[in-house]
């Protein structure tokens, strides 16, 4: 009897399909043996969140360079102000929009990497979100660094990497390794599929005899159901009072840290963010206005998410923020800001050396920019790559990052 | 009355002994097939019978090669496209679909009035825009188009034309929707695409090469004089012609000789601008021009378009992406060589190679060797059914449109110059098979879109008179929508679905002739026979 598996033996346990038991006789094979939750042995790594900020963030509102006198004069109405800075930082402060953030910051386990940003400049929201996400400039390379690194730890599971917040695929996630792009945990769910009407183990039986490529995406799927199933079955209430603010990031954390508090295996999760693209009106840093309260959105989910894994959890959990660009450095007529160039990165979790900017700041000043915008001093990939060896246990970045090497920031610790 | 004939009951009882056996023939060394061709010969007189065991798609699909023809040459079989390629024959009905004119398309045209913005022109949507009924940087023209790509795949007669159509929409892409082709992109669509789908490759290139569409999505309308953009130059060789067989240096001269086509930024329209313009001689691969004058820019980079356009190692790129199209996601190596000769002798046109393609061996060989894309299984999942458009309106289209998205391939919408994937490797997807699995219940129950003209009553619609027993009802159910009956074990699993067993009474109050019907329907449409292509 051939039976179509996902998943090697070690993450695998037995279940006691009760409601199923009818179909036991034409099923059996598939749904004895589902899927457990534990970690894949192969991967002993923090798990992986990618948060990107989507529509190009502006890393000078959210990380001041007050100590930058060129920064107000580029900013007259839309500047944040020194007084009103917290993190109490010397050249840098952070946004007041983020104070939830703030215990977190003090705390240590978050940091801001700052002037990173891609090779090149990119002002193209398509092209540079591309770019990023495929992460190998000036090669024929067409998958997403993400699946290059699940691939060099030979990921085959779906639930190894989820997509979290939509239903398409991950460009940072194309490639051969299979994974999951959900909208949300509760809608892992075949429509009408129940014990009266089971849908998903009658395709199992479908599927047993067809081609060996088809019969193992329907498995997976058909796995994949089950585990949502359990999921659902389980409920779900965050820990230590953690409290998600109602926003589409806040739903998608929340599945998150649910996915990593079952041991479902996860060893990377995708994000997004969007709305960052403020052409106009940016606003002062006071509620109602828009940088104010994108950020503070931002910053009221992560700081949920945090909340809920509690220190233990977030040992072995780091949030990267990633945007295609950041904005021009002088605000434009309509108090907004057009796309630029260098960028502010946030990096979260318990292996982070936090409370910090990390990076080399280039100035301000007409001869330090780039066509007017924040010059890139440090690539992304390089920061991305000193975590993947540090807290991920990627030993050799060459396939993941062509051509990058890591940075020596030290802002994580190893393992 | 059910529209499939049941033309071979090919189906074996794999999961027993045969398919024991034929793991057992495959574990001793028997070679996968490389190619989907038979080397089998066949004495004159012999009937032959190819080994299902050896092929895991064996009696998956119907052998019939109209059938075949119609799976891959279109979006997938209707009642009426059945009908009709029944009375033509494969060859009247190839050629008719091959002069796409020649075909009236009046349901087709019916849903294009309704998406009126969906063809403008660059003068049209700016003159639009001046008029005051449309915005500046207005989306609307885009997802009108949008909408009407699933019309078009379902309810267009002129089936082979839309497929090809997408296909060079990939091969040539330009994303829609995208805020800096927002006047142009309708354009593109209807002055190049569609204008040159069935003609000949050069023309098609040319065209492209100078439609403000691509100049803007590829940059090369901002490629500059002192500050030539490669981005272009680059894809044109990589993507659109020649494949990864350039130097750098050749990059650098094709960016330098394309330079001057632009965007003129007052009217939106194509302009040659000689004054951005790189004179001075080029080398790409083994094309030479002296480029000697700005003004002679324009007629040098026509006369590269035309080299690379008739370069061999183009044909082989275009006729091997034809391959994966129409044939196997590995083209048999003897068919390439083949059509790329088809494609040179007649100087890039389209037609001849598709005629070529259709009509081969490895053609009608090629049996369930491809896989339906998310796009090409929601197109065929309406078209099977033989669900009609609703009589106004275009939110059923958008329904389609946004299914086609949450699939992971919304018509045009791919971000990359190099267009979708087209192998079944790249969309192997549990999540994309879930959407899959969930829009084929949404449509067949007519739970959204819900205004599709459906049979007032499913299971006469489908297959007429009530079978006797669970059994018939599956297997009339299986061949009106497959083509095809499952074998013992997943016909008996679909029984049990509903509590039952095959030789059950079939009761005319029984759920599964009601209520649960669509679930049937959509079992089936979830199964691998269907995914197949």
């Amino acid at each position: 009897m051939k039976t179509v598996t996902c998943c090697d033996k070690g993450r695998r346990r037995f279940l006691k399909t009760t409601a199923l038991g009818a179909l036991a006789g034409l099923a059996g094979s598939q749904l004895d043996t589902q899927l457990a939750f534990a970690a894949d042995p192969a991967y002993s790594g923090d798990v992986l969140v990618l948060l990107s900020l989507r529509g190009g963030f502006d890393g000078l509102s959210a990380v001041v360079p007050a100590g930058d006198p060129a920064y107000y004069a580029a900013r007259p109405t839309i500047g944040v102000p020194k007084a009103q800075l917290i993190g109490g930082g010397t050249f840098f402060g952070l946004h007041p929009a983020l104070a939830p953030l703030l215990p977190h910051w003090t705390a240590g386990s978050l940091a801001a990497v700052h002037a990173v940003g891609q090779p090149a400049p990119n002002r193209s929201h398509f092209s540079a979100m591309e770019e990023l996400e495929r992460a190998a400039p000036g090669t024929s390379v067409r998958t997403g660094w993400l699946s290059r690194m699940l691939g060099s730890f030979g990921a085959h599971d779906p639930f190894d990497a989820i997509a979290m917040g939509t239903a398409r695929p991950a460009r940072v996630l194309a490639g051969p390794v299979p994974h999951l792009s959900l909208t949300s945990i509760d809608g892992l769910a075949l429509t009408g599929d129940d014990a009266t009407k089971p849908v998903a183990a009658t395709m199992a039986a479908l599927y047993r005899d067809a081609p060996p490529a088809l019969a193992q995406t329907a498995g997976q799927l058909t796995g994949a159901l089950e585990r949502g199933r359990e999921l659902r079955a389980a409920g779900y209430t965050p820990a230590n009072g953690a409290a998600y603010p109602d926003t589409e990031l806040g739903a998608a954390l929340r599945d998150v840290a649910r996915l990593i508090k079952a041991d479902a295996g996860l060893m990377t999760a995708t994000v997004d963010s969007g709305d960052w693209d403020m052409h106009e009106n940016v606003g002062i840093a006071a509620p109602g206005r828009r940088m104010h309260d994108q950020l503070a959105k931002l910053a009221a989910a992560l700081a949920a998410f945090a909340t809920d894994l509690g220190a233990d959890g977030l040992r072995r959990v780091t949030v990267i923020t990633i945007s295609e660009f950041g904005r021009r450095v002088t605000q434009n007529g309509s108090a907004g800001l057009d796309h630029g160039y260098g960028n502010a990165m946030f990096v979260l979790g318990g292996g982070v050396r936090g409370g910090r900017v990390y990076g080399t700041w280039p100035g301000l000043g007409a001869a330090q920019l780039r066509d007017g915008d924040l010059a890139v001093t440090t690539d992304y990939r390089a920061v991305i790559g000193e975590i993947l060896r540090a807290r991920c246990g990627v030993g050799d970045l060459s396939t993941v990052f062509p051509g990058v090497a890591a940075s020596s920031l030290g802002l994580v610790t190893a393992r | 009355m059910t529209v499939f004939e049941q033309t071979l009951h090919r189906r074996t009882a794999i999961g027993g002994a045969a398919a024991a056996g034929a793991a057992a023939v495959l574990a001793t060394g028997t070679p996968a097939r490389a190619d989907s061709t038979f080397h089998t010969t066949v004495e004159p007189g012999v009937e032959f019978v190819d080994d299902l065991d050896l092929d895991p798609a064996a009696g998956l699909l119907p052998a019939d090669p109209l059938l075949h023809l119609l799976r891959r040459a279109t979006y997938g079989p209707s009642p009426a496209s059945i009908a009709e390629i029944r009375r033509l024959g494969a060859d009247a009905w190839l050629d008719r679909q091959l002069n796409p004119a020649s075909i009236a398309d009046p349901v087709a045209d019916q849903l294009l009035a309704r998406l009126p913005l969906s063809g403008l022109s660059i003068a049209e949507i700016r003159a639009k825009v001046a008029a005051g009924q449309l915005k500046q940087y207005d989306w609307t023209p885009m997802w009108q188009l949008s909408f009407a790509a699933p019309a078009r795949a379902i309810w267009s007669e002129r089936q082979l034309f839309e497929v090809m159509v997408d296909f060079w929409a990939n091969h040539l892409n330009v994303t829609c929707p995208f805020g800096d082709v927002w006047d142009s992109r309708t354009d593109y669509d209807r002055t190049v695409l569609r204008k040159h789908a069935l003609g000949t490759f050069a023309d098609l290139l040319k065209s492209s090469a100078r439609h403000p569409a691509m100049l803007t999505y590829l940059d090369n309308r901002f490629s500059t004089r002192l500050a030539p953009n490669e981005n272009y130059g680059r894809e044109l060789l990589e993507l659109h012609t020649v494949g990864l067989e350039y130097t750098e240096s050749d990059v650098k001269d094709a960016a330098k000789l394309l330079t001057g086509l632009t965007v003129d930024n007052a009217t939106g329209a194509y302009r040659y601008d000689a004054a951005n313009h790189v004179a001075g001689p080029v080398r790409i691969l083994g094309f030479r021009h002296d480029n000697a004058t700005t003004t002679g820019g324009e007629s040098a980079a026509l006369a590269f378009l035309d080299y690379l356009a008739l370069h061999p190692s183009t044909a082989r790129r275009i006729v091997t992406k034809l391959c994966v199209r129409f044939v196997a996601d590995e083209p048999p190596a003897g068919l390439v060589t083949e059509l790329v000769k088809v494609y040179l002798d007649h100087r890039s046109a389209i037609v001849p190679v598709l005629r070529a393609l259709f009509t081969s061996a490895e053609f009608a060989a090629s049996v369930g060797a491809k896989t339906r894309t998310p796009l090409e299984d929601l197109a065929a999942t309406v078209r099977v059914l033989g669900y009609g458009p609703p009589p106004s309106g275009t939110k059923t289209f958008e329904s389609l449109y946004w299914m086609a998205r949450n699939a992971g391939q919304a018509p045009m919408y791919w971000g990359p110059p190099n267009g979708y994937p087209d192998v079944a490797a790249a969309w192997a997807s549990p999540s994309g098979l879930l959407v899959r699995w969930n829009f084929h219940l949404s449509i067949a129950a007519g739970y959204w879109p819900a205004d599709l003209v459906k049979p007032a009553d499913l299971l006469t619609g489908m297959i007429g008179a009530r079978p006797a027993t669970y059994g018939a009802l599956i297997d009339a159910t299986a061949e009106r929508l497959l083509g095809v009956r499952l074998g013992p074990d997943q016909t008996a699993a679909l029984a049990a679905f509903y509590g039952k067993t095959p030789a059950s009474q079939l009761k005319s109050n029984d759920p599964a002739v009601g209520w649960l019907y669509p679930y049937l329907m959509t079992m089936l449409l979830n199964s691998p026979n269907f995914a197949l292509r």
